[in-house]
């Protein structure tokens, strides 16, 4: 009798082993195969309120961005995710930065074809996230870089969360830095009044003629701090309520320093004579804005599962900062399953925001004021966004390509529209494969 | 504002409530059900980041980058 409870405690004692063995070896991994993404856009938008001419002009972009995501699983708890994206654009209002160099009369209406008509801008981010065994506790880091011809960007941040209530309440701590600079450029009528310049004795001004106030004497001054700096903070609390509802909020607070205004956007007072050079105004100045700022944003998201064909997904956000700007934004998508394959995105967004405390249209700030800006993304306006999608799903990857497995497709468009006259088309495109 | 305050509300009740079970979350695992953007949608959060002043609380980015065209 002694030995068979011997045998049965270490018959005990192996299987217990066994089940945490098997415990572990069955651990589900987090990220089960390697899986890319392929992102792409197409924007365009036009509008007559351009801030590179102060407030007047053609504001018309096109911009083409194309992206890959790539998601590693490294072992059952680590995934390290590479994001590489690279955006070509051109600009008419960009284009008037140097409104002379087009071979043509130079007008705020037009774009010019000069060597500011376009630029790239490309990016890279890093992300590495570590999950606990149980997959309550992820630890996330990435690092970020991005630069464009004027712009350099370096990023940093990482985020805490924290599931508990049986995976039911989710908390999420995160912080982010970015550290930019500036490579200033400006108004090409500005460059001869900068440091060392000649003024009106510099050759630019030998060339072209002015009309109108003949004596141009801009209010000019060239920047000194040319760094940006970003610092965030942000909470996200996820809660299930039923088996049919789940949402969250988030709270995100961000101070930024350094040079907030953009070099190249001009500036015209009511109380200058009006200087031109053939059909284009010469600046007065450029946008003066505080070198700090606070935005605080404060969202909601609310996901409800009606049935087996309809959800409805419902956002709203209210920000604030200490600019004077308050904006509410909402939003509501309503996914529509067409079978098991296809599902519609039929989707609405309402925006509006009031206006910065230091903005003012065309001609309606004076020389007298600190901070001025003719910049119409920074005016009161509100906006309407119309959204269809069609997404394609095939969850057991039936079509192969090389060693990938086709999982999903996103094809979307969007149509944008400010009572202040722009407009803009976005056009999306996403191709998701899973690694075999 | 008020579907946040809502959302607290539900959050707090929901948190000293009753749960919903791994195996009743059928439904919360729909892939429409994910709470935040998808992949596709990251370039318009970009857009609306660069033309309006508001950003952040969306799973955006909140800095970097000059948005300026």
């Amino acid at each position: 009798m002694k030995k068979l409870t011997i045998l049965f405690v270490l018959i005990s004692g192996f299987g217990l082993a066994q089940e945490k063995t098997d415990t572990l070896a069955y651990k589900k991994r987090v990220l089960e195969s390697a899986e890319v993404d392929f992102l792409a856009s197409y924007y365009n938008q036009d509008g007559n309120n351009a801030a590179v001419s102060g407030g007047v002009g053609t504001e018309e972009l096109t911009d083409a961005t194309s992206t890959i995501v790539v998601s590693l699983p490294l072992n059952a708890d680590d995934v390290l995710t590479i994001d590489a994206g690279i955006s070509a654009y051109t600009s008419a209002s960009s284009s008037n930065v140097n409104p002379f160099d087009g071979g043509k009369d130079a007008n705020p209406f037009q774009a010019s074809s000069g060597a500011s008509s376009g630029d790239v801008w490309t990016n890279l981010v890093a992300s590495y996230s570590h999950s606990s065994d149980d997959r309550n506790n992820i630890v996330t880091a990435h690092a970020s870089v991005s630069s464009e011809f004027d712009y350099f960007s370096l990023g940093v941040g990482g985020s805490y969360t924290r599931l508990f209530n049986d995976k039911n309440t989710e908390v999420t701590l995160k912080a982010n830095a970015y550290l930019d600079t500036w490579q200033t450029i400006y108004p090409y009528e500005l460059r001869p009044f900068g440091e060392g310049g000649a003024g009106l004795a510099s050759s630019f001004f030998n060339s072209h003629t002015i009309t109108g106030n003949t004596n141009y004497q801009p209010q000019f001054t060239e920047f000194t701090d040319k760094n940006r700096n970003s610092y965030a903070g942000g909470l996200v609390l996820s809660q299930v309520f039923t088996k049919n509802m789940q949402g969250s909020l988030l709270v995100d607070v961000v101070s930024q320093q350094g040079l907030l205004s953009t070099p190249f956007q001009r500036v015209y007072f009511s109380d200058v004579d009006d200087s031109f050079i053939q059909g284009f105004q010469l600046a007065d100045d450029i946008e003066r804005l505080p070198d700090n700022r606070l935005k605080v944003a404060v969202g909601g998201r609310l996901n409800y599962y009606v049935n087996e064909v309809v959800v409805l997904r419902g956002f709203y956000r209210y920000y604030t900062d200490d600019w004077g700007i308050t904006s509410q934004t909402a939003s509501l998508e309503v996914p529509i399953k067409l079978g098991d394959k296809f599902t519609l995105y039929p989707s609405y967004r309402y925006y509006n925001q009031t206006a910065a405390d230091y903005f003012a249209p065309y001609e309606q700030h004076v020389s007298t004021e600190e901070f001025y800006t003719s910049d119409y993304d920074l005016s009161k306006f509100n906006a309407g966004q119309y959204g269809l999608g069609l997404t394609y799903t095939d969850i057991f990857t039936n079509f192969q390509f090389l060693k990938l497995g086709l999982k999903s497709i996103d094809l979307k468009y969007h149509y944008y529209e400010r009572n202040t006259g722009l407009s803009a088309n976005v056009i999306l495109f996403g191709v998701k494969f899973v690694v075999q | 504002m008020v579907l946040i305050a809502g959302i607290m509300v539900l959050a707090g009740n929901a948190i000293s409530c009753n749960t919903v079970k791994e195996y009743e979350k059928v439904n919360l695992n729909d892939p429409d059900m994910v709470l935040g953007d998808k992949q596709v949608n990251r370039n318009l959060t970009n857009f609306h980041s660069y033309r309006e002043a508001a950003s952040g609380a969306n799973g955006g980015k909140t800095g970097g980058g000059c948005g300026c065209n």
